[in-house]
């Protein structure tokens, strides 16, 4: 809140070096990974809906923690057009017993280290996980975060999408 | 509860002092030294080999020192953090306790903050062999990330018997960007 305040009053928006929302998702959408199965998934399947991509790892214990929210998001709005996906900066013996664990009802794909340089092209400059996109039903990122989504957050701009 | 300070200076007066602190901000913002960007939702956060700075050197012929200097609000696994030498030279290192953490996913972890100092003997003493130390390491931010394993290197020189320590190498040397 202060933050914000302090950035009103300084101006400091503008100095964000981040391309501004919403932006084409096509170099995203047109990417393909395989799957826990080993089946490659290109993500412009997902086109139409609103897809929340979220980049993560075993061994990111703040990923592990917002998982079980993207759970129960995506049981209660898959019916209106929610599709999440992960992509997972690990290794498939280890999503898959993670994914079991967990309940995972939404596709995770594999993406090795090579997905860290996937999403420092959609403005994850640092590297760090995790990192989320939401895509809106034209295919524009319309929303990123590094870090935790805070529930709030996710829910109001998947209603907004909607 | 104590009193709480009452400002006798007029709004007029305390208008400079604000202007320069909106300025300081401002260039502290600007050389990138500030831990969070303000108006920005996301906390700016730092790469990880500055977040996790590694450097080291020979102590004697036969023994080298790493060391982690972990920014302030980063923290590193203990579980995480291995040392290699090349040239099939081993290097055992005792790692220091670490605090421990209760992690919700990942049980009783220890974790370290600050500087962290770690021993390796390399064995044979080998004086005048330059080596590679290789660091493997793996840490979070409290700001709630975390960093892919980053390995970290340095070229060190194991000095004559009897010759005190080498000059500690960075792996990373700080960047001087204050004017670009």
């Amino acid at each position: 809140m202060l933050a914000l305040a302090a950035g009103g009053y300084f101006g400091l928006r503008t100095l964000q070096p981040k391309a501004a929302l919403p932006r084409p998702a096509a170099g995203l959408l047109g990417t393909t990974l395989p799957d826990a199965e080993g089946r490659p998934q290109r993500l412009e399947q997902w086109r139409g809906k609103v897809v929340v991509v979220n980049f993560w790892a075993t061994w990111c214990a703040p990923c592990r923690e917002e998982m079980p929210l993207f759970v129960r998001v995506q049981n209660e709005l898959g019916g209106r057009g929610v599709q999440f996906v992960g992509i997972a900066v690990d290794q498939v013996e280890k999503v898959k017993p993670f994914a079991r664990e967990l309940g995972l009802n939404y596709p995770t794909l594999i993406g090795g280290y090579g997905a860290m340089e996937l999403s420092r092209t959609l403005g994850n400059t640092v590297m760090a996980l995790p990192f989320t996109v939401v895509i809106d039903r034209q295919g524009n990122i319309a929303y990123e975060q590094l870090g935790v989504i805070k529930p709030e957050a996710l829910r109001r701009t998947l209603e907004t999408l909607l | 509860m104590g009193t709480f300070p009452t400002s006798t200076g007029s709004p007029r007066k305390r208008l400079p002092a604000d202007a320069w602190c909106a300025c300081a901000v401002l260039a502290l913002a600007g050389a990138g030294l500030l831990p969070f960007e303000l108006g920005a939702a996301e906390p700016k956060l730092l790469p990880p080999e500055q977040a996790f700075r590694f450097a080291a050197r020979a102590l004697d012929e036969r023994t080298l020192e790493a060391r982690f200097t972990i920014a302030d609000g980063y923290y590193l696994y203990r579980d995480k953090l291995k040392f290699t030498v090349a040239d099939g030279v081993v290097a055992n290192a005792s790692l220091p306790p670490g605090k421990m953490k209760n992690d919700e996913f990942f049980g009783r972890v220890e974790t370290y903050r600050g500087i962290v100092l770690v021993k390796l003997p390399v064995g044979t003493p080998i004086t005048g062999r330059t080596l590679v130390l290789a660091a493997d390491s793996q840490g979070c931010a409290d700001a709630g990330v975390c960093y892919p394993p980053t390995q970290q290197k340095v070229t060190l020189e194991l000095p004559a018997v009897g010759r005190g320590p080498g000059k500690i190498v960075d792996a990373n040397p700080e960047k001087k960007n204050w004017f670009n």
